[in-house]
């Protein structure tokens, strides 16, 4: 039997398939099934030193500041959603982005952190909180273009291209956790760039203004990058040049 | 509170949820189960059968609303979490509920009209009433009005439909049976979480009360308008069924046999049964029922 390609489907049926809690099912069956916590069962990993235990708290307090973001857009974005098919997939989305932030403050936990709230706020980057304030703003402001721009374009983005950067440098345990992650960021993508996409194929004057919003953005994404790696201690010359792969990334949709 | 939180961690709500009571579903249910012939090829079965589809849709989209409403009014980590698991439950019964209405021949485009022409009215304000504390961040008052009343309400509404539909409808039993297993989750975390907060803020409890009153009222004249209204179409609609097959003989429920109950006792099993439910859960809370004026 040939396997089942939703891309050849019509367009409504596409919608009807792809953005089904029945599909997200099947999705995440895929790459969670034996997981506990985003961890495979029962492997073991070596303890990490005590710069590197610290570096990665950082890194992950920060991870949490841009995963309670997209929960708290996801979730607030589902009542001005404009069809029944992009609620249903951001629904998907906000058990996808409360799942991250389990994860990611079980790892810090993991890392001996206590009390994982408190340490978030210490080690926050001014840049990613301002970042979460102003996504928070386009969604309270009804702004659905602007604020699925935001989140599932910019925001995922940046989150993606950090993700899968760390994923190659990670200790064992975290590369776990970071797997599924970056899964899921995909399909929130794919959802951002496939509406996006469409309604502005609808109406192209929408496309000044997400360029405005990105200018915006982008300059918090490229600071809070900066700002972090520095907070790290990594050296300039031996960076992975994250802000050019966002960039890249971003430019390649073509949405602005 | 930190232990009975940690009971709903999204860890334990994949392993319970997709890859448990909902493993090898489809849409709800066994994928080799469909709408009854009788169902779908008789008007009458099947207009009532929309209609009734119709009122679980809307009081989906409302819980749906509600708990993604909730998330960020939430005070805490652990409570925005467990919302995030009963987001997309809820939009799995939108889901579930809605495919329904294509199985029963809604065409797609149709839908918001058929939902529009078939609605209850009060079901409509009932979810208003709600729907305005969440748009307020009232964490308390909505996490009351969602979890204790209109999951309440839709709990023991889904246990009545499947006995009814359990011999007659396989398919659509099944769907409410992973339902029903949703929603006692809900409930059990509105009685937990929000108990603790009303003992913190003892000043809310009037005000609470009144939406749980108003949504009663509201609730009432829902039931009262669905079985009393259509009378003639829900008798009818019933022996056409037996007849056929598509309900069953009998079905007890809560010591009523709703297959040849009068609709005025099915309501007042129904009524009964959710008013009892209420009172318990309410004064597990620290919230004393209050009664609303009965629906003219």
């Amino acid at each position: 039997m040939s396997e089942f390609n939703p891309h050849s489907l019509d367009e409504d049926e596409f919608l009807e398939e792809v953005h089904s809690v029945d599909f997200w099912f099947h999705a995440v069956d895929g790459y969670l099934r034996d997981r506990t916590y985003g961890r495979i069962e029962g492997a073991s990993h070596p303890d990490l030193d005590d710069t590197d235990r610290d570096n990665l708290i950082t890194t992950l307090c920060n991870y949490c500041i841009g995963e309670t973001a997209a929960l708290e857009a996801s979730s607030g974005l589902i009542s001005i959603a404009p069809n029944r098919h992009s609620k249903i997939f951001l629904a998907t989305q906000v058990v996808d982005e409360a799942r991250h932030l389990e994860v990611f403050l079980r790892r810090l936990r993991d890392l001996g952190v206590e009390d994982p709230e408190s340490e978030i706020s210490v080690r926050a980057n001014p840049h990613l909180v301002a970042f979460k304030d102003r996504l928070m703003e386009l969604v309270a402001g009804h702004d659905w273009d602007a604020a699925v721009f935001a989140q599932n374009v910019v925001l995922e983005t940046m989150e993606y291209t950090a993700f899968r950067a760390h994923m190659s440098t990670a200790d064992p345990a975290t590369a776990e956790v970071l797997d599924g992650v970056v899964k899921d960021e995909r399909r929130h993508l794919g959802f951002g760039e496939n509406d996006l996409g469409r309604r502005l194929m609808a109406m192209p004057e929408k496309r000044q203004r997400l360029a405005e919003i990105r200018r915006e953005l982008d300059n918090l994404v490229l600071a809070t990058f900066e700002e972090v790696q520095d907070s790290l201690g990594a050296d300039r010359s031996r960076r992975v040049d994250l802000g050019s792969e966002y960039l890249d990334a971003i430019e390649r949709l073509g949405l602005t | 509170m930190a232990d009975f939180l940690s009971q709903y961690s999204i860890q334990r709500w994949l392993e319970m949820c997709p890859q448990g009571y909902l493993e090898d579903t489809v849409y709800g249910h066994s994928p080799e189960l469909k709408e009854p012939d009788i169902v779908v090829d008789n008007e009458l079965l099947r207009e009532e059968s929309i209609r009734t589809t119709v009122q679980l849709v809307v009081g989906e989209r409302c819980a749906l609303a509600a708990s993604s409403g909730l998330v960020n009014a939430a005070p805490d980590f652990p409570s925005k979490r467990f919302l995030a698991t009963q987001t997309l439950d809820e939009a799995r019964h939108v889901e579930i509920c809605t495919r329904r209405l294509f199985d029963l021949g809604v065409k797609e485009e149709d839908l918001e009209s058929t939902i529009d022409d078939f609605v209850n009215p009060n079901l409509v304000k009932f979810a208003e009433v709600l729907l305005e504390k969440v748009s307020d961040g009232d964490f308390i008052a909505g996490v009351v009005g969602q979890n204790i009343v209109l999951e309440g309400m839709a709990f023991s509404v889904f246990e009545m439909l499947e006995a009814v539909s359990k011999q007659g409808n396989p398919k659509f039993a099944e769907t409410l049976s992973g339902t029903i297993a949703d929603e006692r989750r809900h409930v059990g975390f509105g009685e937990n979480r929000i108990g603790s907060l009303i003992r913190e803020h003892p000043e809310r409890k009037a005000d609470v009360e009144k939406m749980q009153a108003e949504m009663t009222y509201h609730m009432l004249a829902t039931f009262s308008d669905s079985f009393r209204g259509n009378r003639a179409a829900v008798e009818e609609t019933r022996a056409i069924a037996v007849a056929e097959g598509a309900e069953a003989d009998t079905a007890e429920w809560h010591g009523t046999d709703l297959a040849s109950a009068s609709p005025e006792d099915m309501e007042a099993v129904l009524a009964d049964t959710v008013l009892g439910e209420f009172k318990t859960r309410l004064n597990r809370i620290g919230l004393e029922y209050q009664s609303p004026p009965v629906p003219a």
